[in-house]
């Protein structure tokens, strides 16, 4: 890697927020900007350039006609960085993988759905092009996200902790949500970022990804143990992690179908009316 | 309880002493004097410490060595003490994070080195025994240090047999000191690999492929083994088929460490911390550690 | 060494002349319980608290603790150049109220680990200026609690005071010479007369009965039957249901493992070295660079862990690495107990050899 390397960043179905996180933290740590050269950033800069050897790509991919573009970033780049959950495993963008595409575009834009917008189940990054590294996270963790760049900078390999985030909030001395109450998905997430929502009394989700030894069989129990229903436990396993389940298969079995004969939503946010 | 008595355990740079106060963790900065590049993925650095001050080790010892801002790990040391002056050597494979750091250092770069750690091979006590060192692969580094301090003594030894099994010709670590050690006459040395090449002409096989060329006075014989766990089940079992018992047999083991001075916890193996107690253990010892083997 | 009476009254006034010269933390309320924090008003301090998340290791093991800051960059001619200066984070004087019985076990065998072998400045400099206050337990904490097994339910001698709490009173024993002058030189404290010592000790023999034991065999046997149990079919059943979280060593109070991480600055030249806790639980604990794993199966790893606590720990310091505190029991989603697994081999033990 050189000395200053030119870096890009790229996105695809995401709500921008780990670009934003990054813009953030260039109030803090404008020195970033002596270590890297930022040649293409839709979302911050009007230049455009196409000489780059790190992509940091945030989403998902969600249409078939994203593929290509990620492949030419892929060509173009030494690096690719999956940033951020979309990106990382598909995210929230996969929880309309739990039905057919077809509803789902009806669902969303009436009969014509179909030919309102293109769109496919979606995916991580790594299902369509190689990715070098990931800094996961709904939104990614600025100093994760510094860390990482910096480690890229040393000319090593990016590290992510492998282990779940009760590691981090026992050592910030947190209660423990699952024994009071509120189910959280921190036992089997891979840590990193701090704890941050057990510590602010909400349970995990999940954004980051499963840890490399994630006892599902047993998480379960414990969700059970809250009064989760099956069906309930299953939503809150793919609402970051659809493709993962999927991926999993076997290995960490649903217990309902979450791809098919499930009933889209009736909630306040029903389809609109047809006249 | 099971104790076995700790012997030449000793440090030169550890704890430091900065202010007035002393540091288990305080690397002691010294500088690379040479870099040689041996093979695809190894490359012997020479360290000199500051004033040129003698590391002190013994053969099997390990220092700990540090890249600030990237991490520390724990590499055996090459050097026999007979052969280390003000400078000694490291034989570093790129293996990972900060090995392959450390690969892109260049001569006259400092780094920092605590120790040297852990019990070495009680070179000594051999006195007087012919020697049986098997070696496989990256372990040829650490008991080179054995076996340059043995020919520096050479009339205080019988045989010196040497079996070095490596994986492929490439792989093969010091070309040039085997041809000399090939060239005495009072080394036994045969060299195997597991994958040969087109230009090898030497033996085929695993190291263990060796010991049926070699015949041993099981009365009068050491045998030291240093290479990867695999290895150990299949070389022991050689050298107890030989007749050595498991008090004659010495081996150097791999465990992650964090600290080189018994506190981390990493490295425990049972109860014993292989960075104090170890890395050198006899077979006898190592049997009584479920986890050892 | 002696005996004084302090009035509950007159506790607030101690602590506020401590807080003019120490930090003091003690034991205060949280939403869902207890935990050891600094004390700002006397009135925070809850010495009547049941246990709490982490136990005051925290304080002598800080679970983030810079080891030395370095300056890393070229010199002159272009070489890498290192300037390395050591830390000794948290070295001030403290006071630590309300230690339990069973912490101060754990401290004491703190105290061993980093003084043993090669002794650890970075630990000894702040132990130095700690001062332990603990409380007497005269009742469990709850159903996890084990001490009574464990031999912990009496004050090691490693405190400075040890408060009892008698009719409104505390009694007050000072452990050190250093113990004895933070109370005389902070307060006005009367000797406990004779009628005072004679009810301490009635107190005292009444609390054992209130303690239950839940270990099928004694303490100093389990090293013996841990030895035995190593092949036992238990450890697999254990690794199957645990989460490989960490907890149970983290809220440990014997737990001392650390990893070393590197922090460097947006500089990319200062920055500093760190040791934060770690937890053999956890899979890359015993992983080396060459892809090996030393305890690559949970079970293996919730074995080396039990080990450790009713058996290695003893064979290397000493005492045991269980205080019976009853916090892996509190912290566990899993239901994994020290008190069950030491049952279980026992149980799986005898009947292997048919008895």
């Amino acid at each position: 890697m050189p000395a200053k390397p030119k870096i890009a960043f790229f996105d695809f179905t995401s709500c921008e927020g780990c670009q934003l996180t990054i813009v953030d933290l260039l109030q803090t740590h404008l020195g970033l900007l002596d270590l890297v050269e930022v040649v293409q950033w839709r979302e911050a800069k009007t230049e455009k350039g196409e000489d780059y050897a790190i992509a940091f790509i945030e989403g998902s991919c969600s249409r078939a006609s994203d593929e290509a573009r990620l492949k030419q970033i892929r060509e173009r780049a030494q690096v690719v960085v999956a940033l951020g959950a979309c990106a990382h495993l598909g995210g929230v963008n996969t929880m309309k993988n739990r039905w057919v595409m077809e509803n789902v575009q009806t669902y969303v834009y009436g009969k014509d759905g179909q030919n309102a917008y293109e769109t496919y189940p979606a995916r991580p990054l790594s299902a369509v092009i190689k990715v070098d590294a990931v800094i996961p996270g709904c939104p990614i963790d600025r100093h994760e996200f510094l860390r990482i760049v910096q480690q890229m900078l040393q000319g090593r390999t990016p590290k992510l902790p492998d282990y779940p985030l009760c590691v981090e909030c026992k050592l910030s001395e947190n209660s423990c949500l699952n024994k009071h109450g509120k189910p959280c998905l921190g036992p089997i997430t891979r840590a990193g970022c701090d704890a941050i929502c057990p510590t602010y009394g909400d349970g995990c989700e999940g954004c980051r990804g499963w840890a490399t030894e994630a006892n599902f069989v047993h998480m379960r129990e414990i969700l059970r143990g809250h009064g989760l229903s099956d069906y309930e436990i299953d939503m809150k396993l793919t609402m970051f992690n659809h493709y993962q389940m999927h991926e999993l298969g076997a290995k960490a079995p649903l217990t309902t179908s979450t791809t098919e004969n499930v009933p889209l939503p009736t909630s306040k946010f029903s389809a609109p009316q047809e006249d | 309880m099971y104790a076995t008595p700790l012997i030449n355990q000793k440090t030169t740079l550890t704890p430091r002493s900065y202010d007035g106060h002393t540091s288990i963790f305080l690397p002691t900065v010294a500088t690379i004097t040479d870099i040689k590049t041996e093979t695809r993925l190894e490359k012997i650095f020479t360290i000199r410490l500051p004033n040129g001050q003698n590391l002190g080790q013994i053969p099997g010892q390990f220092v700990m060595v540090s890249i600030p801002g990237v991490g520390e790990a724990p590499i055996s040391i090459m050097s026999s003490p007979s052969r280390t002056t003000d400078t000694f050597r490291l034989c570093i494979r790129n293996a990972g994070d900060l090995t392959n750091v450390i690969h892109t250092l260049q001569v006259g770069d400092e780094i920092g080195i605590r120790g040297p750690f852990g019990r070495g091979f009680p070179w000594e006590t051999f006195f007087g025994k012919d020697m049986l060192i098997a070696p496989g692969g990256l372990g040829l580094a650490p008991a080179r240090s054995l076996i340059d301090q043995i020919i520096d003594h050479r009339t205080n030894f019988g045989r010196l047999i040497i079996l070095y099994g490596s994986r492929n010709p490439s792989e093969l670590l010091f070309r040039d000191v085997l041809a000399e050690w090939e060239k005495r006459d009072d080394v036994e040395l045969m060299v195997t690999v597991d994958r040969p090449n087109d230009t090898w002409t030497g033996k085929v096989g695993v190291i263990t492929t060796l010991f049926e060329h070699v015949q041993i006075n099981p009365f009068n014989t050491v045998a030291v083994t240093v290479g990867p766990p695999i290895m150990y089940r299949f070389v022991t079992m050689e050298l107890l088929g030989k007749g050595l018992n498991p008090e004659q047999i010495w081996m150097s083991f791999e465990r992650r460490m964090k600290c080189g001075v018994g506190k981390c916890g990493h490295c425990q193996v049972n109860h014993r911390y292989t960075c104090q107690d170890g890395p050198s253990w006899t077979y006898a010892e190592a049997l009584a550690f479920e986890e050892a083997l | 060494m002696s005996l004084y009476i302090l009035s509950k009254e007159k506790l607030p006034e101690f602590v506020k002349a401590l807080q003019a010269k120490f930090r003091v933390v003690g034991p205060v309320r949280t939403e869902t319980g207890y935990e050891f924090d600094d004390i700002t008003d006397p009135e925070q301090l809850q010495l009547d608290y049941s246990t709490t998340i982490l136990p005051p290791k925290k304080y002598f093991l800080p679970q983030h603790e810079v080891l030395f800051q370095f300056h890393s960059g070229p010199n002159g001619k272009g070489n890498k150049h290192l300037e390395l200066r050591p830390i000794y984070q948290d070295v001030q004087p403290t006071v630590i109220f309300g230690v339990h019985t069973c912490d101060m076990n754990g401290i004491m065998l703190y105290d061993k680990v980093f003084a043993e072998g090669f002794r650890d400045e970075h630990y000894m400099e702040r132990r130095a200026q700690i001062y332990i206050i603990g409380i007497e337990c005269l009742h469990p904490c709850d159903e996890a609690s084990f001490c009574k097994d464990m031999g912990t339910l009496t004050a090691p001698p490693i405190y400075d005071l040890h408060m009892t709490e008698m009719d409104g009173h505390y009694l007050v024993d000072t452990g050190t010479e250093k113990g004895e002058r933070l109370l005389q030189e902070n307060l006005y404290v009367q000797m406990a007369q004779k009628e005072d010592i004679q009810r301490l000790g009635q107190l005292l023999s009444a609390k054992w009965p209130r303690f239950r034991m839940r270990l099928k065999v004694s303490k100093d046997q389990t090293p013996s039957l841990l030895a035995l149990g190593y092949k036992a079919k238990i450890w697999e059943q254990l690794g199957d249901r645990c989460l490989a979280c960490g907890s149970c060593t983290n809220v440990c109070p014997t737990c001392f493992c650390f990893d070393v991480e590197d922090r460097m600055d947006i500089n990319m030249q200062d920055g500093e070295r760190a040791r934060v806790w770690d937890s053999c639980q956890l899979r890359e604990f015993a992983l080396v660079a060459g892809g090996h794993n030393f305890r690559g199966k949970k079970s293996e790893r919730v074995r080396h862990r039990v080990m450790r606590k009713g058996k290695y720990i003893k064979q290397v310091h000493g005492l045991l690495g269980c205080t019976g505190c009853g916090r892996c029991e509190r912290a566990c989603l899993v239901n994994i107990t020290i008190p069950a697994t030491i049952n279980g081999l026992h149980d799986e033990m005898q009947l292997e050899s048919g008895s």
